[in-house]
Order: structure tokens, then C-alpha cells, then sequence
């Protein structure tokens, strides 16, 4: 796990995101019941969980899609989950969310989907800068090319990255991944998590990865946690978990 | 209906905490409630954003015209044919009575009072209704709402408080738009069998017409584009279960609205008569 010792002096002290016993149920099923992790500035920490475990509340509690029953939430210091609607609005522009399904806006082509977050929290009028912004979050994903293509007209890889650049062109300091490379065939879920490691490399951005995908935990962490029954189970980096004595570590391990 | 009363009763007074609305006889009547209480408290929430800034001055050009411009040839079709029938249905009548000169008359009283308000906004729940409805739907399931969202951006006010805000203001253009096409279909279906000529029918036709026919026709018409909007937007916006529930979604927007639609015209009509407007 090469990707560990390379990026591990990006990464500071510093806490971004602290969040504390949080508790989140739908009507009687209780998704999350103490749930209490740090991700450090520069990180990416992977979230691992077998699928309807309630990873993927955990994020979207953190953007506060989702309001948490209980606990706190902090991101750079800012409590989310009492945050008035206009502090939360400047908060989320800091963070970027990848959504499982890719959630590109389908009446919109590449470009405006692409536009669309720039032009509404950047205030930048100037179309040459707008111009030169697309062409540079479309380039670091390796799709210049389709630029004026519908987004039914892309394939799930496709989709994925230009799901990247959307997020990438507000230069967000942190990164929420759901489930990125759900969906796609090895190569590509190859070529995904090697992208996510590439952008914490030159953004330096600090990231969740939740996923279910040990091969993209494996490329993308530089610490894990594995959720099971609403409560983290097993800490540490990919080999410690890998070598662990626990029955249900081992269990997701027991495949690669 | 007696026995099921008395049923209730015995369960919500031996069991107070454990009450199952699944189980219950009138479950019809808590998903009514349900479902008025989301309605209004997102008609509330709608008030709440229209006053807020930033306003969405583009997006709402963009929905009126995509509203405005994709019903025209629907509702042009449909009220040519609704002047043409109406005059034809009504003619032997008339000529019955010996009151052929005020079949124009009557078929503009008919169409500017009721008939075109109500049918045009029956066709806009089917046509607009269902599309905002399944658009809505269709970004709400496949999270990119969610995505407007966690990138900054008010999804109720972007795409919500626009389309209403469309529906509420093209409705009426589309009504006064289907009642002169209305009375051009009218004028063919005289012609079919007799002459008259276009001046003499629009005299005839306009003779009987008064101020008070068109004002509480057309401010009802806003309230049936309110009505639509709304209604199509909150179904769509709250849509869950995937495809299933786009479908649902879209489907409901149009009986529900094409229902309000209904219930709003019977109200409209009760109070011109309490105002006594008509006299």
C-alpha cells in the first residue's frame, strides 16, 4: 500500500471534520447509534460497510441532507447541525459531494452541468475565466472532449469523472464520496480510485470515502473504519484491519 | 361504518400510545390529513422563498417560455374544436327558439365564463402538471436535487418558486389565448351552413359581453395556474421509490390538480354569486 507512506505529509494534525455521537433512525430502525470519527486535513479516511448499513446516512448527515437524531457535527470548527440555512449554504461550498448515481443534471449538457455551481457561488461573470476554469476541471479528469455532450450520452465512467470536475471546479477543501466506484468494471473502478488519489495529491483536499469496494479502500485510504450495526467495529490502516483477529474484519477481508 | 366507529374508539381509548394508523379503519382520512398538511406547510414554505433573494429572473423566463411555447398547439387544437362543437351543438336549439342571432353571444358567454378557463386548465394539469411532476420526480430519485443542494444552491427556490411562478402567470395568457380560438372555431362552424361575416360575428358575439364576465374569469384562471404548479412541484419534489414513484408522482399531480381545479371553479362560481357579480 504504496499510496499510504506517499501521501501521509499531506496531511496535518489538524481536525476538519469531528463528528460525535451521532445517532440517526428512520422511523423505528436505528441506522446509526454512536457513531464518533475525525478526518484530518489532507486525509482520506474510507468508510467500509456492507450495502443498507448506513454509510452513505453518515456523509449526507455531514452536508446535513440528512438531519442526525443526536450527536455533533463539526466541520472546520462550525457545528452543522444547528447552522442557520445561509451558513450552511457557505459551508457546503466547501465541500464537494460525489454522488453514487453521479446526480449530473440531465437537461443540461457537460458543460453547463459544469457551469451551474460556478456560476451561482463564484459570482465570476467573466465567460473567458469560466471558459478556461471548464477546460481545466475537464481536463484533470481526461474528458475535454465532452464538453457539449447530454449526459445520456456518457458512459458510467464517463458519468463518474465528469461527477469529479463538477465537484473539483469549486475547489472544495473537502471531498464526500459515496460509493465511487459502484457499478463499473475493474478497470475502471481502478482508474476512479487513482483519480480520487491524484486529487487529494494536488488539492490537498481532506476526504471521506464510503464504499464497499476493498480494491478502492485499498488505493484510496490512508485510514479505515468499518461500520457495522450503526457503530464503527475496526480502525486503523488497510494492512492493520487486513491482519486483524477480529471474526467480522476478517470477514470483509476473507474475499479480496 | 357504525361497527368500525365504535372500533376505533375501543382501540384508541384501550391503547392510546399504540395507535397504527396502517391498521386503521379510516386510514383513507389520515393520508387526506397527510397529505393536506405537506401541501400546505410546502405552500407555506414556497411564500417563504418567493420574497427571499436572490430572485431567479432566468430560470423563470426559461419556464414560462418552455410552459407557454409546448401547450400553444395543444391548446389551440383542442379549443378550436371545443368553439366549432359547442356552436354546432347548439345551433338547432337556437334556431328551434328562433334565436340564431344569439348563438354567438351565447357560445362567448359559455367559453369566456367557463368553459375555457376550466378546460384549458384541464388540459395545462395533464400536459404541465405531469411534466413538472415526473421532472421533479425524476431529479429528486436520482439525487440531483440533492446535488443542487449540498453545492449552494435553494432547490425550492430554483426550480420550485419558478415553475409556480410560470404556471401562475402563463395559465391566464393560455386561457385568453384558447378563447379566441375558440370564437375563430366558433365563426368557421357558423359558416359551415350560413354566412356571416367576420365583423358582424365579433359584434354578436362581443354585444353580450361585459367586464364582469372576463375580470372573475381571468383571476380565477391565476388561481387554477397556482393550483398546478403547486401541486405538480410538491408531488415531484417529495417523489421517492424510484421509477415507481416518478410515475406516481406524475400521475397524482394530475388528478389531484384536475380535482382543485374543480373545486376552485364550484367556489369561484359560489362567490360571484354571493357578490352577485353576474346581475
Amino acid at each position: 500500500m504504496g499510496t499510504e507512506e506517499n501521501i501521509s505529509s499531506f496531511y496535518n494534525n489538524e481536525n476538519v471534520i469531528e463528528i460525535s455521537h451521532l445517532k440517526k433512525s428512520f422511523d423505528t430502525n436505528l441506522v446509526l447509534k454512536d457513531i464518533s470519527m475525525t478526518v484530518k486535513k489532507g486525509e482520506n479516511v474510507v468508510v467500509l460497510g456492507k450495502s443498507g448499513i448506513g454509510k452513505s446516512v453518515l456523509i449526507k448527515c455531514i452536508v446535513r441532507l440528512i438531519q442526525p437524531d443526536e450527536g455533533s457535527i463539526k466541520v472546520f470548527g462550525e457545528e452543522v447541525t444547528t447552522m442557520k440555512p445561509n451558513e450552511l449554504n457557505e459551508l457546503r461550498t466547501k465541500i464537494g459531494f460525489i454522488f453514487q448515481g453521479n446526480a449530473l443534471y440531465d437537461s443540461m449538457t457537460v458543460r453547463e452541468n459544469l457551469e451551474f455551481p460556478l456560476r451561482r457561488n463564484k459570482v465570476i461573470k467573466d465567460p473567458k475565466l469560466i471558459d478556461e476554469l471548464i477546460h481545466e476541471a475537464l481536463e484533470n479528469v481526461g474528458l475535454l472532449d465532452t464538453m457539449d455532450k447530454m449526459p445520456a450520452e456518457l458512459s458510467g465512467g464517463m458519468k463518474k469523472r465528469i461527477g469529479l470536475a463538477r465537484t473539483l471546479i469549486l475547489r472544495p477543501e473537502i471531498i464526500l464520496y459515496d460509493e465511487p466506484t459502484t457499478g463499473l468494471d475493474p478497470l475502471t473502478s481502478r482508474e476512479i480510485s487513482n483519480l480520487i488519489v491524484e486529487i487529494q495529491t494536488k488539492y490537498k483536499a481532506s476526504s471521506i470515502v464510503i464504499t464497499h469496494d476493498l480494491n478502492c479502500a485499498k488505493i484510496t485510504s490512508n485510514r479505515m473504519l468499518i461500520l457495522q450495526d450503526g457503530v464503527f467495529i475496526a480502525k486503523g490502516t488497510f494492512n492493520e484491519l487486513k491482519n486483524s483477529e477480529n471474526d467480522w474484519v476478517k470477514s470483509y477481508f476473507k474475499i479480496e | 361504518m357504525k361497527l368500525n366507529i365504535i372500533n376505533i374508539f375501543r382501540k384508541t381509548k384501550s391503547h392510546p400510545i399504540e395507535y397504527d394508523p396502517s391498521k386503521d379503519d379510516f386510514r383513507w382520512l389520515h393520508d387526506f390529513l397527510t397529505e393536506l398538511g405537506g401541501l400546505s406547510r410546502f405552500t407555506i414554505q414556497f411564500f417563504r422563498e418567493l420574497f427571499r433573494q436572490p430572485y431567479e429572473h432566468k430560470e423563470l423566463v426559461r419556464q414560462s417560455y418552455k410552459i407557454g411555447l409546448s401547450t400553444l398547439p395543444l391548446i389551440g387544437i383542442t379549443a378550436f374544436i371545443m368553439g366549432l362543437v359547442l356552436t354546432l351543438q347548439s345551433k338547432p336549439i337556437m334556431t328551434e327558439f328562433g334565436a340564431e342571432s344569439w348563438l354567438p353571444g351565447m357560445v362567448a358567454v359559455s367559453i369566456v365564463r367557463e368553459i375555457g378557463p376550466v378546460i384549458t386548465a384541464l388540459i395545462c394539469a395533464g400536459k404541465i402538471g405531469s411534466g413538472i411532476g415526473a421532472e421533479l420526480g425524476s431529479m429528486r430519485v436520482t439525487e440531483q436535487i440533492d446535488a443542487m443542494e449540498v453545492s449552494g444552491t435553494n432547490p425550492m427556490k430554483y426550480l420550485v418558486v419558478t415553475r409556480v411562478l410560470a404556471t401562475t402567470f402563463m395559465i391566464p395568457i393560455l386561457v385568453l389565448y384558447a378563447d379566441l380560438i375558440s370564437f375563430y372555431g366558433s365563426y368557421i362552424a357558423v359558416n359551415l351552413q350560413d354566412f356571416v361575416s367576420l365583423p358582424l360575428f365579433v359584434n354578436l358575439a362581443f354585444d353580450p359581453l361585459h367586464y364582469y364576465d372576463l375580470i372573475p374569469a381571468t383571476i380565477k384562471t391565476f388561481f387554477f395556474g397556482f393550483a398546478i404548479g403547486i401541486i405538480g412541484c410538491y408531488k415531484g419534489y417529495y417523489s421517492e421509490n424510484g421509477t415507481e414513484g416518478v410515475g406516481k408522482a406524475a400521475n397524482s399531480a394530475v388528478v389531484i390538480s384536475s380535482l382543485v381545479i374543480f373545486i376552485m371553479d364550484l367556489i369561484a362560481v359560489q362567490l360571484a354569486e354571493l357578490f352577485n357579480i353576474f346581475n
